[in-house]
This record gives structure tokens, C-alpha cells and sequence, in this order.
């Protein structure tokens, strides 16, 4: 009998998994899809390569985390005896005032913790000599590190991964074995509703070619889950990923995170010297090779329109390690930014989110922590909403990009934009020689970010929600006489409708202009709307719409629908704002968000 | 070579390519020019004379050209590109080939592509493997520069290795060259002033006075500021070299190509023979167009831009145009000053750009 075991990462507590199981619960009437996914996940075998990445993965784990510390120290040591740099009680201060300032707000466990370490740092640092601000130093980084560093292991992940679907479906059942079997046969599997399109097999190439930064767009704290399983799927080792720390206050959650190989971003904690600590563990775990996932956007869209400014900081760490491999003559230095492009029909934290955009508007709580994420009546629903229609999450994989933002083929070479092969190694040198230069390296990463949002706009998939939304939304607007967005969403309200025969003329002329788009390679159009009628594209869309949300978005009325949800309505068409479909202009500030 | 020499690469042996690298030359440095035509830089190499864009210069023995990319752009630190607008995508496209991706290159080009209102710097970007890419502006008439005269200019870059090589070769006792890091500034001013200097044109031949005039310079450079930041450049630049000190020259000087198509049109002349018979790109005469079409994008008032526009393409009599400006309304001049926005005018050009580009 094979059996997977695993260490919790938090108790001791021992999790066994005997993985014949899943036969007698396929004899003994399991839904068949089920089964077959729990079986096919442990007999599934990694290719060598994988093994072999796992197997350094987990030789790799303690050094990383040492060599996070030592480098930022160093670095915070160097910058204090340079001209204009901060002496070392500066930074000590700095780090207190912004650690007290969280810790007012804070109370937890490890807030306690916390709190008596920075008071003992308080007391000393008056009468610290420079042996012992330094020793203060490491121990502040030392902390950080230890909380940033993943928990990675690498049989719960061999779990973790192969639970993922059955975990996800038993989910929608409430987690009753009872239900799932009482309704036998009539769910589809979760494997169906993800859609992988794009450069996978590339993907794929470069992961055993050098070291790949893939940077998703961020709606829903379900792209943490979504990527991790993303990655297993495309037969790719195991990546790491930073999360929010909100994510893992679910022990479920926490469980899965961590061993898909998450590290923990705490968005609280505005040290400059924690984001430095939490850069340079990024930069490092790409220099040993382990492929990183960042959600370049930050936080999750809260417009729901496709993110185009994004947060420089962790994109930073793949041409610092780029550098770095060059310098230390590293066999595979190559380091590739992977834009990956997630189109949800439906986002479970929707409604919170673009409440969140429209009341503060110019000023986000940035973090939320009483969403929807976190309610599991609210999950269920919105799996099961997805699961029981015809509706399809696209993950679709852009093409490659160097640091430097030129295209990369599948052999891992950069290519300029006529297609020829360029050396990307020489865009760090100058007269000749190496050079270090921040000021340079952040143009090149403003470039990159750049490409990687035009990516973005190329590969997202136009979706009947979206297209719907934005259909209705438009005619509305064209009828009011508000200029101002803000004042105009609040016009609507209970009864504001549009004819259906109007929708249906407008629905076709979209998807014409979509067409066109589409073929010019300026976005990708899903299934429905490539083939189906209008009528057929507008029921899709109601239908989804119907399942998950608590006020109907759009409801069919008679001869006319109904628009339920001004700021849900504003949000599914967000996702199309930059496009300039039907004429409007865009709506969404150029920035994308507040 | 010299010691600290640097080899650099002239694209475009116009007027100002030409003398930009006889100014090179001059300073000691390495300099091939591209020419347009093989007899163009047999003239150059045996003569030392470009007769048909430059023919009053006796160009430096050390500058040697060649019609050929890849014997001028090999082993080049510094890449110059001084092409009129309209053609500057072809010439990137057909100069990538031997481009290499730790090549320095500023454009030293005033106008925006016609059709897409791409910047040069834009252009740069999208057909080429360069990155560290800087614009050179300012108030440089050609000949003068040619002539021996005094004069200054700014480079603007946001890589700071970019400028201080630009300078290198370029500086000298004639030449006074700044820095700057607003590079869609001085691109858009580079760009729009062309379209002030057609009113500034007209004006002159229209004897309206130096008062009128002034006062269309004046409103003219208050338009394309207005643009510009609203794209994203800081208004700083249009009090600098680039902004109002390029203005005054090509608004006073009658040797500019843009005030003499705006003189012509005073007269009556028809644009297409204008244009015709002058032989040389004016810009402005595409600026126009590409100013009148942000504006619109931006919700932007632009009166003087837009009858300069209406007298180039819809026969507008410019008379007429300064007749319906002055029956205008007249408001506040300028903005209010905002001390709360001032540092932010200073720190973050960056993310002002960004706003536009992203």
C-alpha cells in the first residue's frame, strides 16, 4: 500500500493520505470524475527534470533563507558608510516607528511576539555600540527573513497538488462525502473549467532552459490557488510565489499555500527594510533557480479592468539576479518574464472589490480582510456556479520576455523586434566592461512593464459577461446626459433598462469589432462569441450572471433587461475599458486604478 | 584613436546630421557618417564638402562617411540619428540589423510620426534593441552652429550614462550642452513649437507688429505646454532650452523652414507648392495635425493650434484666423500657481510619463 505522508507545517500534527483510497471510493459510488482526478493525480509521475528540481528545491531551501539575510545586511552595512547613506540608528528607527505603527492595529499572536522583541530593540538601541547596532540589524532581517521564507516540502506538496481538485470539488459539496454522492455523475470536474491556452509548451522549454518569473494578472485571491495548481498541471516544478499574509490565516488555505510553495508578502509592513529583505529573498530564490510567480499589479484589480501600471519593486529582482548570474558565471543565467493573462467569467470577490474602487475612489483601504475570500458559503456558491454552466476560467500563457522586454523563442534566446537574436547580457555592459547601474536598471524595468501590460491586453479573452456588461453599460451611458462616470453609475438604479433588441444589435456589432481585434492579435475572443449567435452569447452571460451573484447583475425582463448592479455591471466591463469598443472612450482613469 | 576617444555613429547626413559630426570630429572623437547615397560620401570622404544640406561647411577631415550601415554602426558607442520624422522608422528598421544592445543612441530629431503621433524615442523602442535611448533639443539653427557661432543645447535622457557620454562628444567652447530627464518634454516641445513658429510666420508677413506677435508666441507656447503636460511632461522643460528657448529662435529666425511656410501662406501660396518648392521637411506642417488630434484626446482648447491647422488644410485666410482669435474671450493667462504640486514637479517626472505611456 503506498502512503503519502506529510508535517503540517504549523502543529505537529501528522496528515496521512493512503492514496488507494480513491479505488474503493470509485467502487463505492464516488462521482467518477472525481476519482478519476484523485486517481490520476497519485499515479501521476513527474518527468526526471521535475524530480531533479524538487529534489534541489529542498537543498536548496535553508541557504536561500541565509543568504537573504546576509545579502540584505550587507547591503543596509555598505549604503550606512556611503555618502548621503543612513547611519545604522537611522534604519533602526525607521524600522521601529513603522513595526509600532502596524503593531497598534495588530493583535494577534504574532503581534505579541512582536511587540516584546521591538521593545527589548527600543530599550538597547540608546546605548548600542556599532558591534551591536549591526548584531540589531541582522537580528531585525533574520526576523523578517524567517517570517518571508517558505515552508516548503516537498511530499506535502506532492499531496497538496494531487488533492487540489478533489479538495476543490469537495468543497462545493460542503465538504460531505454524503452529497458528493448523492450527486453522482452530474458534476463536471474542476479540470474542465480551466482553460490552458498560449505558449505553454514554450513555458515549459524555458523552465529547463534557465529560471522563469511568471507574472500573472491579479483579480481574485483565488490566482494564488489557481497558479499554483496552474503549474502543476502544465507538468512544471513547483514554483515559488509570495502571498499575501491575510491568505494564511485560513489554516485550509494556509495548508495548500505553503506547500505549492508559497513565501509570505506582508503588505503591512511598510519597513523599507522588510520590502528590502522581501526583494532581495526574491532576487536570491531566482539566482538558485527556483521560477518565481509575482502578481506584478500588486494587489488585485479593484476596477476588474486589466492592470497597466504596475509595481516596479519584485519585477526588479529578475534583472538583479540576471546581474548576479552573469557575475558569478552561472551556467544558466537566463532569466525569463512569463506574462500570464487569467480571464474569470465570474470573480468571487467582485462585488467587494469594485465597492472598495467606487467609495474610495483616490483612496483604497488597499487591503481587505472581509471579503468574500474568506466566507465559504460565498466559495461554494461561486463554484458551484462555475461548475454547473458552460463557463471556462482562461489561463492563457503569454510569449516569454527578457528583462529587458525583448521577445525570447523556444530556445531561449532574445530576440530584437525584427526577429533576430540579440546577447541580452550585453545590455549590462558598458565600455566593455560589467556595470552596475540602478538608475539604468530601473529604465529597463519600466520598458519591461510596459511590454508585459501590452501582453496583457493581447492575451486577454473577451468573455459574454464582459462583453454583455459592457454592451449594457454602454448604452446606458449613451443615454444619459452625465458626463461625470461616478455621478452616472449612480443614476442607476432599480428599473434602469435597455431594450434586448438594442443589446442584440450592439452585441453584434462588438463582436464584429472583437473580430477584427482578434485577428489583428489585440485581444483573444472566447468560443461563444467566435461562433454562437448574439441571442445564444446573451443568454450565456445571464445565465452565469444568475448563479453567483447575490443581486443579478443583468436580469431579462420581458422585452428588455434589467440592470440589477451598477458597480457590477461598471466592473465585468472594465475589463474591456481600453479597447475603444463601440466608440466609447475609456472610462477607467490612465493609471487603471486609484 | 585618442585616448578617451569615443566612436560614434551618425545616422542621417542632412544639415544637422552633417554638422553635428563635424562638431564631434572636432572634439577629437571617432565619427562615421550614413549618407543617403554613395556619391554623398564620396563627396565627404574626397571634399570634405556635403553641397546639396550643408554647402557652406568645410567638414572636418575626420569625419568619414559611408552609405553603408554596417561600416558606420559597428563597434559605435553612441549611435546620433538625425532624420526628418517621416522617414525615422525606416531608417531604425533598416539599421537594427547591426545594432547592439549596450549601444548608446540619442535622436536629435524635432516631430512626431505622421499617422501614429509617435515620439522618436517611441519609434526607437519599438524597432530597435536599443534601450538607453536620450533626445538632443534646443535652439541649434544649423548654419549658425556650422558658421563657428555660439550656442547651447540639452540632452535629455532618463539614463544618466546616456546624457554624460552625449556630452562628451558633443561639448565644447562653442557648445554648451545641458542635462535633462524629461525626454516626452523635450520630444513634445521639440515637436509643437514648429506649429507656433507657422503662426510666428505669418504674422511677420503680415506686418501685424511685434506686439501681436508676441502675443501669438506667447498663447502659442501657453497651448503647447498645456498639451504636453496634460501627455504627461513637466512644464519645467518649456521654460528651459528646449521649451522657450528653441521658440524664440525658430519664431524670430527667417531662416527657419516653419516660419517661412507660415510667410508663404501669409501671401496666399498654396501648401502643396510650398512645400514643394522648399525641398526640406517643415515639421510643423505635420505637428499641426498630430497637436489638433491629441488635443481632441485629451478634451483640450487649443485655439491658436487649431487655425493654424485650419490655414494649412482647409484654406482658412490666416487674417481671418487672427481676427476670429482676437474676438476670443479672454481668461486668466496662466495657471494657478500650486505650491502643494510643486515638489512633485520636481520628483516625479517618471511617473508623470508613465501615465501617458502606460
Amino acid at each position: 500500500v503506498l502512503q503519502q505522508e506529510g508535517q503540517s507545517p504549523k502543529a505537529g500534527r501528522r496528515w496521512f493520505w493512503p492514496a488507494d483510497l480513491t479505488a474503493p471510493l470509485h467502487t463505492a459510488g464516488l462521482p467518477p470524475p472525481l476519482a478519476a482526478a484523485a486517481l490520476a493525480g497519485f499515479r501521476r509521475k513527474d518527468e526526471p527534470w521535475v524530480r531533479a528540481a524538487i529534489r534541489q528545491r529542498i537543498k536548496d531551501e535553508p541557504r536561500l533563507k541565509e543568504e537573504t539575510i546576509a545579502r540584505t545586511v550587507a547591503l543596509v552595512l555598505r549604503r550606512s558608510t556611503e555618502a548621503g547613506g543612513h547611519p545604522l540608528e537611522e534604519v533602526i528607527n525607521e524600522t521601529l516607528y513603522h513595526e509600532q505603527r502596524r503593531l497598534s492595529r495588530a493583535n494577534d499572536s504574532r503581534a505579541a511576539a512582536d511587540r516584546a522583541f521591538y521593545a527589548n530593540v527600543r530599550k538597547e538601541l540608546p546605548y548600542a555600540g556599532t558591534l551591536r547596532l549591526r548584531q540589531l540589524v541582522h537580528e531585525i532581517v533574520a526576523r523578517y527573513g524567517d517570517e518571508i521564507s517558505g515552508h516548503f516540502d516537498p511530499r506535502i506538496y506532492t499531496v497538496a497538488t494531487r488533492m487540489l481538485p478533489v479538495g476543490l470539488s469537495m468543497l462545493l459539496h460542503g465538504f460531505s462525502f454524503g452529497k458528493a454522492l448523492r450527486l453522482r455523475g452530474r458534476l463536471p470536474n474542476i479540470d474542465d473549467r480551466l482553460l490552458f491556452e498560449g505558449e505553454v509548451d514554450r513555458l515549459r522549454e524555458l523552465a529547463r532552459l534557465g529560471t522563469v518569473m511568471l507574472v500573472p494578472t491579479h483579480s481574485s485571491n483565488l490566482d494564488s490557488l489557481l497558479m499554483g495548481y496552474a503549474i502543476y498541471r502544465m507538468k512544471l516544478p513547483p514554483f515559488s510565489y509570495g502571498a499575501g499574509l491575510n491568505l494564511f490565516t485560513n489554516p485550509v488555505l494556509s495548508f495548500f499555500m505553503h506547500n505549492l510553495g508559497a513565501y509570505t508578502v506582508d503588505r503591512l509592513k511598510t519597513d523599507p527594510l522588510y520590502r528590502e529583505t522581501l526583494k532581495e529573498y526574491a532576487t536570491v530564490s531566482l539566482e538558485y533557480r527556483e521560477h518565481n510567480v509575482f502578481f506584478p499589479g500588486g494587489t488585485r484589480s479593484r476596477s476588474g479592468g486589466i492592470e497597466t501600471h504596475l509595481k516596479k519593486g519584485l519585477l526588479g529582482a529578475g534583472i538583479a539576479a540576471f546581474s548576479h548570474n552573469l557575475r558569478q558565471g552561472s551556467a544558466a543565467p537566463k532569466i525569463f518574464v512569463v506574462p500570464c493573462t487569467v480571464s474569470y467569467p465570474l470573480v468571487l470577490e467582485a462585488a467587494t472589490l469594485i465597492d472598495d474602487y467606487l467609495q474610495a475612489f483616490g483612496k483604497a483601504r488597499y487591503i481587505i480582510a472581509d471579503d468574500e475570500f474568506t466566507i465559504l458559503e460565498r466559495w461554494r456558491d461561486f463554484f458551484r456556479g462555475l461548475l454547473a454552466l458552460d463557463a471556462r476560467v482562461h489561463v492563457v500563457v503569454g510569449r516569454a520576455l527578457d528583462p529587458f522586454g525583448n521577445e525570447v523563442d523556444a530556445e531561449g534566446q532574445s530576440l530584437d523586434p525584427r526577429g533576430r537574436v540579440v546577447d541580452p547580457a550585453r545590455y549590462m555592459y558598458f565600455n566593455g566592461q560589467l556595470v552596475d547601474d540602478p538608475a539604468r536598471d530601473a529604465e529597463y524595468n519600466r520598458i519591461l512593464s510596459r511590454r508585459i501590460v501590452e501582453t496583457y491586453l493581447r492575451d486577454t479573452v473577451a468573455l459574454p459577461t464582459n462583453i454583455l456588461a459592457y454592451v449594457c453599460l454602454e448604452l446606458l451611458r449613451r443615454r444619459s446626459q452625465q458626463i461625470d462616470i461616478y455621478r452616472f453609475l449612480r443614476t442607476i438604479g432599480p428599473g434602469s433598462s435597455v431594450p434586448f433588441i438594442e443589446v442584440e444589435d450592439a452585441v453584434r456589432q462588438m463582436v464584429s469589432e472583437l473580430k477584427g481585434l482578434a485577428e489583428a492579435r489585440q485581444i483573444r475572443l472566447c468560443e461563444e462569441a467566435q461562433n454562437g449567435s448574439p441571442d445564444i452569447l446573451i443568454e450565456h452571460a445571464l445565465n452565469t450572471f444568475s448563479t453567483y451573484h447575490t443581486t443579478p447583475v443583468i436580469e431579462r425582463k420581458g422585452m428588455r433587461l434589467e440592470v440589477g448592479d451598477a458597480g457590477l455591471l461598471f466592473y465585468y466591463r472594465n475589463r474591456l475599458d481600453t479597447f475603444g469598443l463601440l466608440g466609447a472612450p475609456p472610462l477607467l482613469p490612465e493609471r487603471g486604478e486609484p | 584613436m585618442k585616448q578617451g576617444a569615443v566612436q560614434v555613429a551618425v545616422l542621417g547626413a542632412g544639415n544637422w546630421g552633417t554638422t553635428l559630426a563635424h562638431l564631434i570630429a572636432i572634439n577629437g572623437h571617432e565619427v562615421r557618417l550614413l549618407t543617403h547615397t554613395e556619391e554623398a560620401s564620396h563627396e565627404i570622404n574626397e571634399e570634405h564638402r556635403n553641397h546639396r544640406f550643408a554647402p557652406t561647411l568645410q567638414i572636418h577631415p575626420a569625419v568619414s562617411a559611408s552609405h553603408r550601415h554596417e561600416e558606420v554602426i559597428d563597434g559605435a558607442q553612441l549611435v546620433l540619428i538625425a532624420i526628418p520624422s517621416q522617414s525615422f522608422r525606416e531608417v531604425c528598421r533598416a539599421a537594427e540589423a547591426f545594432l547592439s544592445p549596450d549601444q548608446f543612441v540619442i535622436h536629435a530629431t524635432k516631430g512626431l510620426e505622421g499617422g501614429t503621433h509617435r515620439r522618436m524615442s517611441e519609434v526607437i523602442l519599438e524597432e530597435t534593441c536599443l534601450r538607453q535611448i536620450g533626445v538632443l533639443s534646443g535652439p541649434n539653427i544649423a548654419t549658425e552652429i556650422a558658421a563657428g557661432k555660439l550656442a547651447g543645447t540639452v540632452i535629455a535622457s532618463h539614463f544618466p550614462h546616456v546624457v554624460s557620454l552625449g556630452r562628451q562628444v558633443l561639448a565644447s567652447r562653442q557648445l554648451m550642452v545641458f542635462s535633462g530627464d524629461d525626454v516626452l518634454g523635450t520630444e513634445l516641445s521639440g515637436s509643437f513649437k514648429n506649429i507656433v513658429a507657422i503662426a510666428a510666420g505669418m504674422a511677420d508677413e503680415m506686418q501685424v507688429g511685434e506686439n501681436a506677435k508676441a502675443l501669438l508666441v506667447a498663447r502659442g507656447m501657453a497651448e503647447i505646454t498645456r498639451l504636453s503636460v496634460a501627455m504627461g511632461a513637466s512644464p519645467l522643460t518649456f521654460s528651459g532650452l528646449a521649451g522657450i528657448g528653441d521658440l524664440l529662435v525658430t519664431c524670430a529666425s527667417p531662416h527657419s523652414r516653419n516660419h517661412r511656410v507660415g510667410a508663404a501662406l501669409a501671401r496666399g501660396e498654396p501648401l502643396q507648392r510650398i512645400l514643394s518648392q522648399m525641398g526640406m521637411v517643415a515639421e510643423g506642417v505635420y505637428a499641426a495635425n498630430a497637436a489638433r488630434e491629441l488635443a481632441a484626446r485629451y478634451e483640450l482648447k487649443l485655439p491658436l493650434i487649431e487655425r493654424v491647422h485650419r490655414v494649412l488644410y482647409e484654406g482658412l485666410a490666416p487674417a481671418k484666423g487672427l481676427q476670429e482669435l482676437m474676438r476670443m474671450p479672454a481668461g486668466r493667462d496662466v495657471g494657478r500657481f500650486d505650491a502643494a504640486q510643486a515638489p512633485h514637479l520636481h520628483a516625479s517626472k517618471h511617473s508623470l510619463e508613465s501615465r501617458h505611456l502606460d
